[in-house]
């Protein structure tokens, strides 16, 4: 049975709850009893009582309004001064708008509300961003408050064709996503793609951003990520401009960019804040740093258990010779070095800055000097681990540096287990499943994997502006003109 | 009736389809592995760790009394520095059987670790054992795709090749730091290594020109190469000096570094070279012009007159042009002489004469001896930046 507005049953809904507000008015122009209700905290009081209870307390004109519906008329048209005002008929929407944080007043006898946008909740102020930083670019970042967020955005697209659809997701969060695209330029099936995927979400709570995530990717067992997300208001502006399609999720700190690619994870504002050649070359080092973090421990262990003549004899001589006194096989050394390294950046992750400063002391000067003077690992390890953690850390996305680290612990334990050939084993099924993976009809490994449309300009390198005429069609494939 | 046929028919082509894809997928998977890494040798498939092996940096052939000796330079463990990753003193094995691969089976059996020749660099050849057929000598390394490509091979001028390593050992050299010394030197003065093993069986497989292989001397602690031991059918015939050994350079067009001194005073040094040949046939007998153009530049000159005038330096390029015609017409000399094809005048007049070609082979031996050399030598001086 579909439930009507009224203030007796939500009285009772929130008897134990003490900060629901439901005060019941008596507007003495016209005798009509009226109830305010709001949250306490969430909305703004003072515009309360300013832009609508000293209306409805002193306002001459409700004298006129003789019934609940010429009150509910005039206070629609002019009788409050708030610009967001909005009729609700709807139970289930009364409670979902004043529990995010509006105002609305309930008309017993109409079975109706009026809602007031009055939503004033404390909010972290805008700061550069964490992750993401440039030193040449925009400082602003996006913060937990959606509706900042999505006016971040609007502001650097002020265009009438930037739509933000409010969906929500949550059975008791009620969370709110605003799914947001151009109009113009999107590919409306992806758009409603999303908006079906958002519809299909059905959890109580999502309190953590894989229960967004997790419902948005197609291959969920695979380690790599499949949906962007970024802190910067104009990475998802340029990424909204190129047809993708954002999502900003109430109470996290970032937008969600759908569909995703594997080069875009592998781009950084930073490249288009430099000279075209400056930024290809940082975007190149970028991949190589990917190569060396994904396939150096592995190689080492192929090369130095397996196929030692892979070494050049000095090199192979030299690490024969550090390896001397080691009594670990070079399989153990460096899968245990890789764990001892993983447990460092958990351990600094988790505690407090500073004890986590002392655990990264602490962990360098074990690891590096002291189980290297005690022959419990060889020099030339922890060299190839270091290398390889620190160009583990050069990836712009973490999502993907932590999929590439999972990644280079089960080359490692191929390579133990066939050398070379354990790793030519790996590195064609990794191919494979990045080449198998799908996101809202763009393949992830885009434009490499497309024989048709290879628009390799912001790939490997990122090509002068003047060059980027076009927007990728994948996700652009009406209005693909982006310059002349 | 109908749809049951049809189900069926869906049926098996929702079968048939993926059996299909995953077939191919599988065999790729398993399969392209194997090619990519190489690993066609099930040996390469054993766990070996790095401080098992034996590493043999260099490795001696010898060939006496019907037996070949290998010896093998490793580094064994005393003076190793773990710490600093520096490799202990180089010291040498040594292990005798019928045939090289006999007497290295029995260098691993010796052998305290796995004895491992897959790094080695250069394998040496003793005069004796070059003498009596190089063949054999390589033979057991020749099947070995990474010392094919990598190794190089030298011949020991007149001596054993375990004597000539034994000696650098007593001499406190370090073997594997002076071959490679070699090597670099080597380098320096021509544009690539022709004594690389995969050369080396390149140049074996035909019989109508003369294999040729640097060869080392040892003086004062140190090891050089003096020229090329020149081979006959295989076998070691002659060590050619310097000046031969750079003619025939000229002739192969792979000369990088040269010096010349013309006169007394002045020195040059080559910075450019092209050699092109050409045979022509006239009544059986070969006709071949050697065509080089080389440019020098000046490095030493403290002569009384002013060399840089145009009519010195046109002295001194015909100076230095009759030089390098010099050395080169020295080594066709003794290709004349001793009937053996050095500058591989066979190759070329098999590519420029085909048909009369197959008519010569048979006697090429015969008409190295009646070549008849045009020599047409052109030369330019840069003058140093000092003037």
């Amino acid at each position: 049975m579909e439930k009507i507005i009224n203030s007796a049953e939500i009285k009772e809904l929130f008897k134990d709850s003490s900060d629901i507000g439901l005060r019941l008015i008596k507007i003495s122009q016209n005798n009509i009893k009226i109830h305010i209700f709001c949250v306490d905290g969430l909305v703004n009081t003072q515009l309360l009582d300013e832009a609508i209870l000293r209306n409805l307390k002193m306002d001459p004109y409700l004298s006129g309004c003789l019934t609940e519906r010429m009150l509910m008329d005039y206070l629609l048209e002019a009788g409050a001064y708030h610009a967001f005002t909005k009729e609700e008929t709807d139970y289930d929407n009364l409670l979902r708008a004043v529990l995010s944080g509006m105002a609305a007043i309930i008309f017993d006898g109409e079975k109706k509300a009026i809602i007031y946008d009055l939503r004033s909740f404390e909010t972290r102020s805008i700061q550069a961003p964490e992750e993401e930083g440039v030193i040449k670019g925009a400082k602003d970042s996006f913060i937990e408050a959606m509706r900042v967020n999505t006016a971040l955005i609007r502001r650097r697209i002020k265009s009438e064709f930037l739509v933000v659809e409010l969906l929500c997701a949550g059975r008791l969060s009620k969370t709110d996503i605003s799914l947001v695209y151009l109009s113009n330029v999107a590919d409306m099936g992806k758009v409603a793609m999303i908006r079906d995927a958002i519809s299909k979400i059905d959890i109580d709570n999502i309190s953590t951003p894989a229960f967004i995530e997790e419902y948005l990717v197609e291959n969920k067992r695979s380690i790599f990520p499949q949906i962007m997300y970024t802190q910067r208001p104009d990475r998802a502006a340029a990424n909204l401009s190129d047809g993708r399609i954002a999502l900003v999720v109430d109470g996290m700190p970032f937008v969600y960019i759908l569909p995703c690619q594997l080069v875009m994870l592998m781009q950084s504002p930073e490249d288009y804040a430099n000279h075209f050649f400056v930024g290809s070359s940082l975007r190149f080092i970028r991949y190589i740093a990917m190569i060396i973090t994904l396939f150096l421990p592995a190689f080492y262990i192929a090369a130095t258990t397996f196929q030692s003549q892979m070494l050049p004899v000095q090199l192979a001589l030299s690490i024969q010779a550090a390896k001397q006194s080691v009594p670990f096989s070079s399989a153990a050394e460096v899968i245990g070095l890789l764990i001892a390294f993983e447990l460092l950046i958990e351990a600094g992750l988790r505690l407090p800055k500073a004890v986590g400063t002392a655990i990264s002391i602490l962990g360098g000067v074990v690891i590096g000097q002291s189980a290297v003077a005690a022959n419990l690992i060889s020099p030339a390890v922890v060299v190839i681990v270091a290398l390889a953690g620190i160009a583990g850390f050069v990836m712009p996305n973490q999502d993907l540096s932590s999929g590439i680290r999972v990644s280079r612990f089960m080359l490692a334990v191929l390579a133990c287990v066939g050398g070379f050939l354990g790793l030519a084993f790996g590195l064609i099924i990794l191919i494979l499943h990045l080449c198998g993976l799908d996101n809202f009809g763009t393949a992830y490994m885009s434009p490499f994997v497309d024989a048709d449309k290879r628009d390799h300009k912001d790939t490997l390198f990122r090509y002068p502006i003047r060059f980027f005429g076009k927007r990728p069609p994948d996700t652009a494939p009406v209005n693909q003109t982006k310059q002349n | 009736m109908k749809l049951i046929n049809l189900l069926l028919t869906i049926k098996t082509t929702k079968l048939i389809k993926p059996i299909k894809l995953i077939m191919p997928l599988k065999f790729l998977v398993f399969a392209l592995p194997l090619l990519l890494c190489g690993c066609t040798n099930l040996n390469d498939m054993n766990r070996k760790e790095l401080d098992e092996i034996n590493f043999i940096h260099a490795m001696g052939i010898d060939y006496e009394e019907g037996e070949y000796t290998l010896s093998a330079i490793y580094s064994s463990d005393s003076g190793a520095d773990p710490e600093k990753g520096k490799a202990g003193k180089e010291d040498i094995m040594e292990a005798s059987g019928a045939t090289p691969y006999e007497a290295f089976e029995e260098l691993r059996l010796k052998s305290k670790k796995i004895v491992s020749v897959a790094n080695t660099g250069y394998f040496l050849i003793g005069d004796s054992a070059a003498r009596s057929g190089i063949k054999e000598c390589l033979d057991f390394i020749s099947h070995d795709e990474t010392i094919k490509m990598e190794s190089l091979i030298f011949v020991t001028k007149e001596m054993a090749a375990k004597d000539f390593l034994g000696m650098g050992i007593e001499n406190e050299q370090t073997i594997q730091a002076d071959l490679e010394a070699v090597e670099q030197k080597q380098l320096r003065l021509i544009t690539r290594n022709d004594n690389t093993l995969i050369n080396l069986l390149n140049e074996m497989r035909q019989g109508y020109y003369s294999l040729l292989i640097p060869y080392l001397v040892s003086e004062e602690n140190a090891f050089l190469i003096r020229g090329y031991a020149v081979f006959d059918e295989l076998e070691l015939k002659d060590y050619l000096d310097m000046d031969t050994s750079s003619g025939i350079n000229f002739v192969r067009n792979i000369v990088r570094a040269y010096p010349i001194y013309p006169e007394a005073g002045i020195s040059l040094s080559l910075t450019f070279s092209n050699t092109k040949l050409k045979s022509d046939l006239e009544d059986g007998d070969v006709k071949v012009r050697i065509e080089v153009y080389f440019e020098t530049m000046i490095e030493e000159a403290y002569a009384d007159v002013n060399i840089f005038t145009a009519e010195n330096l046109s002295r001194l390029t015909a100076r230095q042009n009759k030089y390098i015609e010099d050395i080169i017409k020295k080594a066709a000399d003794y290709s004349a002489e001793t009937g053996l094809d050095i500058f591989r005048i066979s190759r070329l007049v098999e590519n420029e004469h085909e048909g009369e070609w197959e008519k010569l082979k048979g006697s090429w031996k015969e008409s190295i001896s009646k070549i008849k050399y045009e020599y047409d030598l052109r030369s330019k001086i840069s003058k140093s930046f000092i003037y």
